[in-house]
């Protein structure tokens, strides 16, 4: 899990462009939107594209979304249990 | 106060609810002043017009705009109003292609009936619309948007209008944004218009990288008391990185927002100075 989560936080940080972060400054439990990263909409398109092209997870549905990209951490957990690549 | 618009343009002859706005005008321009500012600063900064004349492009702003108004009210009453489609042709042309595509909106002319007329064979078209409308105006577009096949994906809360906007462009259909507004995203991006840099929503441009399919610009202008004519134009991406792709379609975005509103600098219905960062 724990190779997982760093894997994600380079692919987070290149996806959305977060120049000069590294993936240390990102807290596994931190939310990512709001407050934490402070995300918005436009990053959620690029983290549900993220899901699709790198691990095979097709999110439709919002409320599952919601719960999905809580952190980081609950996104590795969904990828873990549900990809298909 | 709009359910009565539409009963009164069902009865009446739309020159005469033009006549009286003619005469509201001048007072809207009062009370308006924030607007009003902004609108004579166009004209002056942008168009370089003098005095007088910016004074009454303002006038003429006010009166179009309230046109544009009323013919919204016009459309969900029945009345018809003539179209000149003749760039209908690339939509129709990237309706034919697989894939889907982005349209992009502005508060330019008319938009909202282009929507109604614009032929898009084999494809859904899609509306991103601001979710806090008055009921009458939405259930108007919902009256007319049901006739012509047009649905809308109001922008909330829970970020349900990505999702949708996601899928619509997995299956290939066509997905119209705001693209001279900031709103629901913060995020921006800064493109020259009109001699000087100016900030534009992120939103649509980035959704285009990302989803890497193809960006139009429509623009429905008023021509006269019936008149529209459709304006479609395609964006053009270049760059390698991300960055520099969404800038470059936000710039060509710019181009042709410029370009029209040359044509037609009455019709441009920003009221706030645009230009402020």
């Amino acid at each position: 899990m724990e190779e997982l989560i760093n894997k994600l936080k380079l692919e987070i940080i290149d996806a959305l462009n977060l120049d000069g972060m590294t993936p240390e400054e990102i807290e596994d439990e931190a939310p990512l939107f709001g407050e934490g990263l402070g995300l918005d909409s436009i990053d959620a398109l690029e983290l549900i594209v993220l899901m699709e092209k790198n691990y095979g997870i097709k999110l439709a549905n919002p409320a599952d979304g919601k719960k999905i990209f809580s952190s980081v951490k609950t996104m590795a957990e969904y990828i873990a249990a549900n990809r298909s690549k | 106060m709009q359910r009565s618009l539409i009963v009164l343009m069902k009865v009446l002859p739309r020159v005469v609810l033009y006549g009286v706005m003619a005469l509201v005008v001048p007072f809207y321009m009062l009370i308006n002043r924030a607007g009003y500012r902004a609108t004579y600063r166009f004209f002056r900064e942008r168009m370089g017009y003098g005095p007088l004349r910016s004074f009454a492009g303002v006038y003429a702003n006010h009166f179009v705009f309230g046109g544009v108004i009323l013919d919204r009210f016009a459309m969900y009453a029945g009345k018809t109003f003539r179209f000149d489609n003749a760039e209908n042709d690339l939509i129709m042309e990237k309706s034919a292609e697989p894939g889907g595509f982005i349209v992009s909106s502005s508060h330019v002319g008319n938009y909202e009936l282009a929507g109604y007329t614009l032929h898009c064979s084999g494809k859904s078209l899609s509306a991103l619309v601001f979710a806090g409308e008055k009921k009458t105006v939405m259930d108007g577009r919902r009256k007319m948007f049901s006739e012509t096949g047009i649905s809308m994906i109001p922008l909330m809360e829970d970020m349900s209008h990505i999702y949708e906007i996601n899928r619509l462009l997995d299956e290939g259909q066509i997905v119209s944004m705001p693209c001279d507004r900031i709103f629901g995203s913060a995020k921006f991006v800064e493109a020259p218009f009109f001699g000087e840099t100016a900030r534009f929503p992120m939103g649509p441009f980035s959704i285009a990288v990302t989803k890497g399919v193809p960006m139009i610009a429509v623009f429905s202008m008023k021509t006269s008391l019936k008149g529209y004519r459709l304006h479609a134009r395609p964006l053009g991406m270049s760059g390698v990185t991300r960055a520099e792709k969404v800038a470059s379609l936000a710039a060509s975005y710019a181009r042709e927002l410029e370009d029209v509103l040359r044509t037609y600098p009455c019709q441009w219905f920003n009221y706030f100075d645009f230009w402020k960062k």
